[in-house]
């Protein structure tokens, strides 16, 4: 550190005074310019800017000799000590800005940004819920409000106001499962309907994303438990035409706008007529097929005139409507290629991640 | 069912009509084709061959070397597996290029080394019904080299779904009736109409059950000769999958898939005295025609006769003591109606099902009843010869038509002394009720042309007779759907209608549920959907079983509701709690090697609230389970932590932000080895938590600390759906200072909360839990004490404040403290 020569207040040396400040300023400016050279490091060059600028710094010192220039040299040693002065400050930032870019540099050297990606916890949901979702908000948007009933369900509930024959083999204990108490598990979301109209006038346009029971073995293709969406339609009026519109723009919707869709007569006790619809399913190396995706038909007037009768409020007296049902599991199936009911129900994770 | 092309010729016109068109026609009518089978040699590629030589092939103990002559001028080499054919043989050759039924396609190949030129055919690969095992073995006359197909037809086999309110298409006459109605195409003769000489049975038949069976009739032919069927009803019975018998018994087959109608034959020397069709005795027995024993109960329908014996389980099986046999020379021709339910119930009550029960279950038409035995006795009589007598009649046809309604009636078959009458529907039909359905799409002439070409007869305008063979024809609709069924749905113009549909509290719960699922998924949880029909108890630790529900168990015998008749014992209760579903996902992932496991249901639960007598309730929650560690391990993150209680509740409290969540040790401890408490929010129990007993982690080889929560749906919903109003941001800091409480180990933060509530100082904004700290050495700590850290933050929110106001409040909370807690100290 160079060390600040000492002034002394004698008249006849102002002007060597003078000339020795100027003397000194150099010098100052000399050294501090190799001192902020040779800063290897921020901290180095904080510590020079103190050594030269700071109260007791070189520079400061040299200017406290300002005072004893004779004050026609003031104007000239003033000049060329504010001359020293920026010219240290812009090394200083100069270099500042330098050592800041060097450590910048090294600060990112050590991280290899390739790394594989630390593990959060997985998580996803089940393709049923993705399905049903799905399933639900294309409805939503057609018009349709969600409606729900009891899973454990009485026999007029599931049956007899669903124009099921008293005999009918799906009532039988080998098909349905029954409590000691008479209930049974509803065998199939339609039940909602007849809980539905007891309450409500028409207009009903309701759907019922829902677990339905049979006692079928499970095996990989049939589950004793299963998931059913039902929708129902009910004012004056309801045609054909608007059951065939509606499930042709839904399953549209769901399997895309190219979709083939075709409706098969069939029978089911609860309309009538009744249809089967099938989608044509195109899939990569296969020829297209038709798969049957839902069971659907006109409301049967036994079904309004049970209801009527039940709640003996005579609602649905010269009104007509459609009801449709259709498989989640199946739903699921046919759009992930699944080949095994059974995975739906096992929730291995190995199954589960494909569906993030 | 199965329909054969060729046999259904025999009664309408399908000149010109494609196997393929006819199929879609069906299938478009609501007779779905399931599936269609090519029967017959269609390719000249395979011709008649004769073995010439035969060897067999080292090391195979089936196959043979063959060389045959297939009229090619050289011999031809192919290796042959079937063992019923010897060196002379003429057997069908399938040379290379022919493409057999199934699109089965031949080509030159190798077996075992030697090459195989083509292929040896049995009937079956040649898509014929097969007589015999193996080869087919051609009569000697047939010259080599000529094509098979010069010798044999060809057929379609049809595979029909009938829906069981068409009971009359499961026969070929009534399937060429429905072709007829649906194209318009001709039919042939009618083979039912044939004469019938008919007279009362009077007491010779005894109907003891005239709700079950009302209608029976039975013709004795004698000096029948039983014997093999002409070729030409053998082979329409192979057509469609059935073996011939006998004449008799074949005929009587033949007439049940011709005319639909089933028949039984008796031998009559085995038959005493009159016929009694009774309902069975309670412990009856009876032994069926396959040999298999029964015990019958009082509901079952038999006939009988004065002996006493039940000969025939009625409408489903013949008796072993009174079929016919070889040696049978009278026989005893039973044609009968019976009611559908009660067929039904036997045959499924036995497990007993042939196609006689199958027609009687889903409803017979009376009105074919005498049809079938005249023709069932003129075949007998021209192919097994012998004599009938009158057929004895017995009742009336039953009345099918629901009271009130018009009906017309049909004199049916009459003899010297019998007269059956039918009633048959009248159904006022209105078109304006097809306009509604039909947006006026379908003009009534083509309506009613549709209804005329399916045998109904518009007698006054708007009012139908039906056939006497459409039993589902009762009603308006019926006759609506037949109209629009033939017309074709795909002739109906689509229409969109929709109403505004107002947002139900489902809508709200769905798309709570659905949020609520998001989060988790986001927050590392798999969804799982686990079955609702749990076993009681299971050995498989994988198998959901409500004796893994601890410690959330039933609060009493009979909670849980249990079905009457259980598919397996892994299937017989209703879930009370997710938890036991979701501990079996967690242990069959453990076994695949998952070590964070991570688990969430929505779905409903089941429990009775009075131990069974009182009312089944169902209600939705959440469940979620955590076990193992609490993320996978990385590279940067070898021993990640595993989960713990505070883990959960931290879910708990992001699924709720908005509530304050406590969670309270359980008022009733359900169970000693476990840990159980209740989730408050805002003071309120919206559900439980649980670590699971070890033993039942034991138990389901989930050896690692299970925690699992257990939440209300619905309260969860209202909870985060509440509205609320932002709170202005505090004008004034807040100030801090913390306080280590030093204090019995199993004392529970739950407990110095509530201390600090109800110390109630006013400027406390907030109090957590900085740090627990315990020295089981006893070298800073001593043994049974713990050090607690707690930072309080004060605030004022009218005024800054000051030092002292801090201190003085702070001294007053822990003074509080002190008074309020037992043997607790400051460090």
């Amino acid at each position: 550190m160079m060390r600040s020569p000492s002034l002394t207040k004698v008249g006849l040396w102002y002007s060597f005074s003078a000339s020795h400040m100027k003397e000194q300023i150099a010098q100052v400016q000399a050294a501090a310019m190799q001192t902020i050279a040779d800063a290897a490091s921020m901290k180095e060059l904080e510590q020079a800017r103190v050594a030269i600028l700071g109260k007791k710094g070189t520079l400061t010192q040299v200017q406290q000799g300002m005072k004893d220039v004779p004050k026609e040299d003031k104007p000239a040693v003033g000049a060329l000590l504010n001359a020293a002065r920026v010219e240290i400050t812009s090394a200083m930032d100069r270099r500042m800005a330098e050592l800041q870019a060097l450590a910048d540099a090294s600060a990112i050297a050590g991280i290899d940004i390739t790394l594989p990606g630390a593990t959060l916890p997985a998580g996803g949901l089940h393709p049923i819920s993705l399905v049903r979702e799905e399933a639900v908000h294309i409805l939503r948007r057609m018009g349709f409000t969600l409606a729900d009933g009891p899973e454990i369900e009485d026999e007029w509930h599931c049956f007899d106001a669903l124009n099921t024959p008293a005999d009918h083999p799906a009532r039988n204990e080998k098909d349905t499962f029954y409590f000691d108490s008479g209930k049974l598990l509803r065998t199939q979301t339609s039940t909602v309907q007849a809980r539905v109209m007891e309450k409500q006038s028409p207009p009903v346009r309701i759907i019922c994303p829902g677990s339905a029971f049979r006692r079928d073995a499970i095996d990989a293709t049939h589950l004793s438990a299963f998931n059913q969406i039902e929708g129902l339609y009910v004012d004056r009026e309801v045609s054909v035409g608007d059951l065939k519109g509606t499930l042709e723009y839904f399953l549209k919707a769901l399997f895309g706008d190219d979709t083939a869709v075709r409706f098969r007569p069939h029978f089911f006790p609860f309309t009538e007529p009744s249809f089967e619809i099938d989608v044509l399913l195109r899939a990569a190396g296969q020829d297209p097929r038709w798969i049957e995706i839902a069971g659907c038909g006109m409301v049967n007037p036994a079904v309004f005139e049970n209801i009527d009768c039940k709640s003996g409020k005579n609602f649905y007296q010269g009104c007509t409507g459609f009801a449709f049902g259709i498989g989640l599991e199946r739903l699921a199936m046919i759009r992930w290629g699944i080949r095994d009911i059974r995975l739906l129900i096992e929730n291995d994770v190995r199954f589960l991640a494909q569906f993030q | 069912m199965n329909i054969s092309k060729n046999w259904l010729a025999a009664y309408i016109d399908l000149d010109g009509l494609d196997t393929g068109e006819m199929a879609d026609m069906l299938t478009f009518a609501g007779v779905e084709v399931e599936a269609m089978h090519e029967r017959g040699v269609t390719t000249d590629q395979v011709v008649v061959a004769q073995v010439v030589q035969k060897s067999p092939v080292e090391g195979s103990d089936h196959l043979n070397v063959c060389m045959v002559d297939a009229g090619e001028g050289s011999l031809r080499q192919i290796v042959c597996g079937a063992q019923n054919y010897q060196v002379g043989d003429k057997v069908p050759c399938a040379l290379p290029g022919a493409v057999l039924p199934g699109g089965w396609q031949i080509k030159e190949g190798k077996m075992m080394g030697h090459a195989s030129c083509g292929m040896l055919c049995s009937a079956s690969e040649l898509g014929l019904p097969d007589k015999e095992h193996g080869l087919w073995i051609l009569p000697q006359d047939y010259k080599v080299g000529t094509p098979v197909r010069q010798f044999t037809g060809t057929d379609t086999l049809f595979e029909l779904e009938i829906t069981p309110n068409r009971p009359d298409l499961l026969s070929h006459w009534g399937m060429a009736r429905e072709l007829a109605g649906i194209t318009g195409r001709t039919l042939k003769a009618d083979p039912g109409e044939n004469p019938l000489s008919t007279e009362s049975a009077g007491e010779r038949i005894l109907l003891s059950a005239p709700d079950i069976c009302p209608l029976y009739t039975a013709t004795r032919i004698s000096g029948v000769k039983i014997g093999p069927s002409p070729e030409w009803l053998a082979e329409r019975l192979l057509a469609i999958g059935l073996h011939p018998i006998n004449n008799v018994v074949d005929i009587t087959n033949y007439c049940l898939f011709e005319l639909g109608h089933p028949l039984h034959a008796f031998d009559a020397s085995q038959v005493q005295g009159e016929l009694d069709i009774r309902l069975a005795h309670r412990g009856e027995s009876f032994t069926s025609l396959m040999d298999d024993d029964f015990e019958l109960q009082e509901n079952d329908l038999v006939i009988s006769d004065s002996s006493g014996r039940a000969l025939a389980l009625a409408g489903v099986m013949g008796g072993k003591n009174s079929g016919v046999t070889e040696n049978t020379s009278d026989i005893i021709l039973e044609s009968a109606w019976f009611l559908p339910g009660s067929v039904r119930r036997t045959s499924r009550r036995l497990g007993l099902s042939s196609d006689s029960s199958y027609r009687f279950e889903r409803g017979a038409a009376p009105w074919n009843t005498l049809r079938a035995a005249a023709r069932a006795v003129q075949l007998i009589l021209e192919c097994a010869g012998g004599k009938a007598e009158p057929t004895l009649v017995a009742g009336q046809a039953p009345a099918l038509v629901p009271e009130g309604q018009a009906q017309q009636a049909t004199v049916l078959q009459q003899g010297t002394a019998a007269k059956v009458y039918c009633a048959l529907p009248q159904v006022q039909l209105d078109w304006k009720e097809l306009d509604v359905m039909t947006n006026a799409s379908i003009p009534h002439m083509e309506a009613a042309r549709i209804l005329r070409n399916l045998g109904l007869k518009e007698t006054t305008p708007g009012c139908w007779d039906c056939p006497p063979w459409r039993l589902d024809l009762k009603r308006s609709c019926d006759l609506l759907e037949e109209v629009v069924r033939v017309y074709g749905i795909a002739n109906i113009p689509p229409t969109r209608t929709a109403i505004y549909a107002p947002e139900s509290s489902h809508d709200r719960l769905h798309d709570f549920r659905c949020n609520i699922s998001r989060h988790l998924a986001g927050a590392g949880f798999w969804e799982v959907q686990t079955f609702k029909l749990i076993a009681e108890q299971s050995a498989d630790p994988t198998i959901a079983s409500v004796q893994y529900a601890l410690p959330i168990k039933p609060l009493q015998q009979g909670d849980v509701i249990r079905v009457a008749l259980p598919l397996s014992e892994d299937h017989t209760v209703l879930r009370p709690s997710l938890a036991p579903g979701l501990l079996a996902v967690a242990a069959r992932n453990l076994n695949q090697g998952l070590d964070v496991l991570r688990f969430f249901e929505c779905g409903r639960v089941f429990r009775n609230t009075g131990g069974g007598k009182g009312k089944d309730i169902e209600s939705e929650v959440l469940g979620i389970l955590m076990a193992g560690k609490l993320a996978p391990s990385s590279w940067d993150h070898l021993k990640p932590q595993s989960a713990g209680a505070q883990h959960l509740t931290a879910i708990v409290e992001r699924l709720l932000p908005k509530s304050h969540i406590t969670v309270l040790p359980a008022k009733i401890a359900r169970d000693a080895a476990a840990i159980s408490a209740d989730i408050l929010a805002n003071g309120q129990t919206c559900g439980f938590m649980a670590r699971v007993a070890l033993s039942v982690c034991r138990a389901l080889d989930l050896p690692m600390d299970c925690y699992y929560a257990e939440l209300d749906l619905r309260k969860l919903q209202q909870l985060s759906t509440a509205s609320f109003k932002v709170k202005d941001l505090p004008l004034y800091p807040a100030s801090g200072r913390d306080a280590t409480l030093e204090v019995p180990v199993n004392m529970q933060h739950a407990d110095i909360m509530k201390a600090v509530e109800s110390a109630k100082q006013k400027l406390l904004e907030s109090c957590r839990l900085k740090e627990i700290f315990c020295d089981p050495s006893g070298g800073k700590l001593a043994e049974g004490r713990k050090a607690m850290t707690y930072s309080f933050l004060y605030r004022n929110s009218a005024a800054t404040l000051t030092a002292a106001d801090v201190d003085a409040a702070h001294g007053e909370l822990l003074k509080a403290l002190t008074a309020k807690l037992p043997d607790i100290r400051y460090r």
